[in-house]
């Protein structure tokens, strides 16, 4: 199990590597023709998931005021989480449509068939990347500085790219065999929203459900970014730990799930 | 070219041993049995699929230029997938001994939010060209489509000729030593393929290899030295083009004589 995975991580390595021009471009492409499709252009990605940690914070603590969840700042605490799950669910969602979306470029090129996958996980990476400004912008809007801890932050921001690279892999090559594979993503992706700890903190959940939910392999990646603002995050350090074996788990998975079933993606094109 | 690993020691140019591919067709189209395709993820082999080609040995040497002829659904794309790698075989193993460059489909790659210029840049790209070279080759290119005043309009517009004559000059621009292509190695109106033709015929001469689906083989008078037909699943002639084409001829006839219009619809 780890010997194919350990040649297809070198593999990929290795591609990303040769390919890192015709990658560049195609990434490239694809956020230009996202943000040349709108008048306000890179804006949104800075609006969108503003008004939404705005609409958060106001149901959550003017609405809702009462119950404590998550940590104060609030709105703060919102905009570090939403960020990242953004990412995951853009990239997941768009991992599953990867092949549905131009089987002709699967017909006609000589590209190594992962490369469309890395392409959608880069793009997806380069949105978060260019949405982190709204990180910024909440630190301000609350007078909030973080602590040393907060070189943890780009730490996750690895190991979710690793998450998703895997996640990835996984989607976009079941979904090429099985189509209906990007409706149970849609209906999944809802649900984990509100199961992992976007809008709470890990913490807030009772003791005994706390393993579980780590199995969600967010909060691991969401408990990193948000240590260096709430260093009281690390109490949860253990079950950053179950999380985090559960990215390398699900990377490895991906590797070798697109491996095996590159012949048969390449049929459906 | 990740996908197609070379083998530079190889006496012929592509080498078929044994090679078979199994796929479902028209599958998409019906629809059905979501039960089937939970079956087919989890066992090895799908169980409802067809073998479009199977038991395909054969080779191909440095320079030759081969007709690849059958009926609708004979399997031809996949042969021609096949060698370019594009396709991996369930059975069998193809190997090359240089770059095969896959001319199928081509002028569907296109994006249609991008300029010419982009389009360029993207559909050479995805044949292996890096963008240094593409840079170079731009002019060339560009001049062959005869888009050069349009080169940063976008390619929208543009009408299937022209998309179809972009994508064939672009193709060329890649210069690879063995060509597996279809209907696309000659495109567009009479001048256009005339102009095709001539280059085709140069590279030839210069020793390029060539592997050419196509429905009318009389458009590349004399371009072949030899052809393959593809039928039921196997390769059931091989030798000079005449040979090929009367057997075609009588596949024909068999099959409007027996009614089975069907293999026709694709």
């Amino acid at each position: 199990m780890l010997i194919p995975a350990a040649l297809a991580y070198r593999n990929g390595v290795r591609i990303i590597w040769e390919h890192r021009q015709v990658l560049r471009m195609l990434v490239l492409r694809d956020l230009q023709k996202q943000y040349t499709k709108f008048r306000l252009g890179y804006l949104w990605t800075l609006l969108e998931p503003l008004g939404m940690a705005l609409v958060l914070w106001f149901v959550f603590t003017q609405l809702l005021g009462g119950q404590k969840l998550g940590l104060q700042p609030y709105f703060l605490f919102i905009a570090v989480g939403i960020l990242p799950w953004w990412w995951f669910s853009r990239g997941v969602s768009r991992a599953a449509r990867t092949f549905r979306r131009n089987p002709a470029l699967l017909r006609m090129s000589v590209l190594p068939t992962k490369i469309w996958v890395i392409r959608v996980v880069l793009v997806a990476m380069a949105e978060y990347l260019l949405s982190l400004p709204v990180v910024l912008i909440a630190m301000l809007a609350t007078r909030t500085l973080p602590g040393p801890l907060i070189v943890l932050f780009p730490v996750a921001i690895i190991v979710q790219f690793f998450l998703m690279y895997g996640l990835a892999m996984l989607i976009a090559a079941g979904a090429a065999v099985i189509p209906d594979l990007a409706r149970i993503v849609r209906i999944v992706l809802r649900a984990t929203f509100y199961l992992s700890p976007v809008l709470y903190s890990i913490a807030n959940i009772p003791a005994g459900a706390q393993v579980i939910a780590a199995i969600n392999p967010l909060v691991g990646i969401l408990g990193l970014y948000r240590i260096g603002f709430w260093p009281t995050e690390i109490d949860s350090l253990p079950h950053y730990g179950i999380s985090l074996g559960v990215t390398v788990a699900v990377f490895i998975s991906g590797l070798v799930v697109f491996h095996r079933l590159e012949g048969r993606i390449l049929k459906e094109s | 070219m990740a996908r197609q690993r070379l083998d530079p020691d190889l006496e012929s140019m592509l080498l078929f041993t044994d090679v078979g591919i199994n796929i479902l067709k028209g599958r998409r189209r019906q629809g059905g049995g979501r039960r089937h395709r939970l079956r087919r993820f989890v066992g090895e082999q799908s169980r409802t699929g067809s073998w479009v080609l199977r038991g395909v040995s054969t080779q191909i040497a440095a320079g030759e230029s081969v007709a690849v002829l059958g009926l609708k659904n004979s399997g031809r794309t996949e042969f021609l997938r096949l060698a370019a790698g594009t396709l991996i075989p369930d059975e069998g193993v193809v190997r090359r001994r240089a770059q095969v460059l896959p001319m199928i489909d081509l002028g569907r790659a296109f994006g249609r939010g991008f300029t010419v210029r982009q389009n360029i840049y993207l559909l050479g790209g995805l044949l292996g060209l890096t963008p240094d070279k593409v840079e170079s080759a731009l002019p060339e290119i560009v001049e062959t489509a005869r888009l050069a005043p349009n080169i940063d309009k976008y390619l929208r517009g543009a009408s299937a000729l022209t998309r179809q004559k972009l994508a064939w000059a672009i193709a060329m621009a890649v210069n690879a030593p063995v060509v597996a292509a279809d209907e696309m190695l000659v495109v567009g109106d009479v001048e256009f393929r005339k102009r095709c033709l001539a280059h085709v015929e140069r590279l030839r001469a210069a020793g390029t290899t060539f592997l050419v689906s196509t429905d009318v083989p009389r458009k590349f008078e004399g371009f072949f030295d030899r052809a393959i037909v593809l039928h039921n699943g196997g390769v059931v002639a091989d030798g000079a083009l005449a040979d090929g084409l009367a057997l075609l001829r009588e596949l024909r006839l068999a099959n409007t004589v027996a009614g089975t219009e069907k293999d026709d619809i694709r």
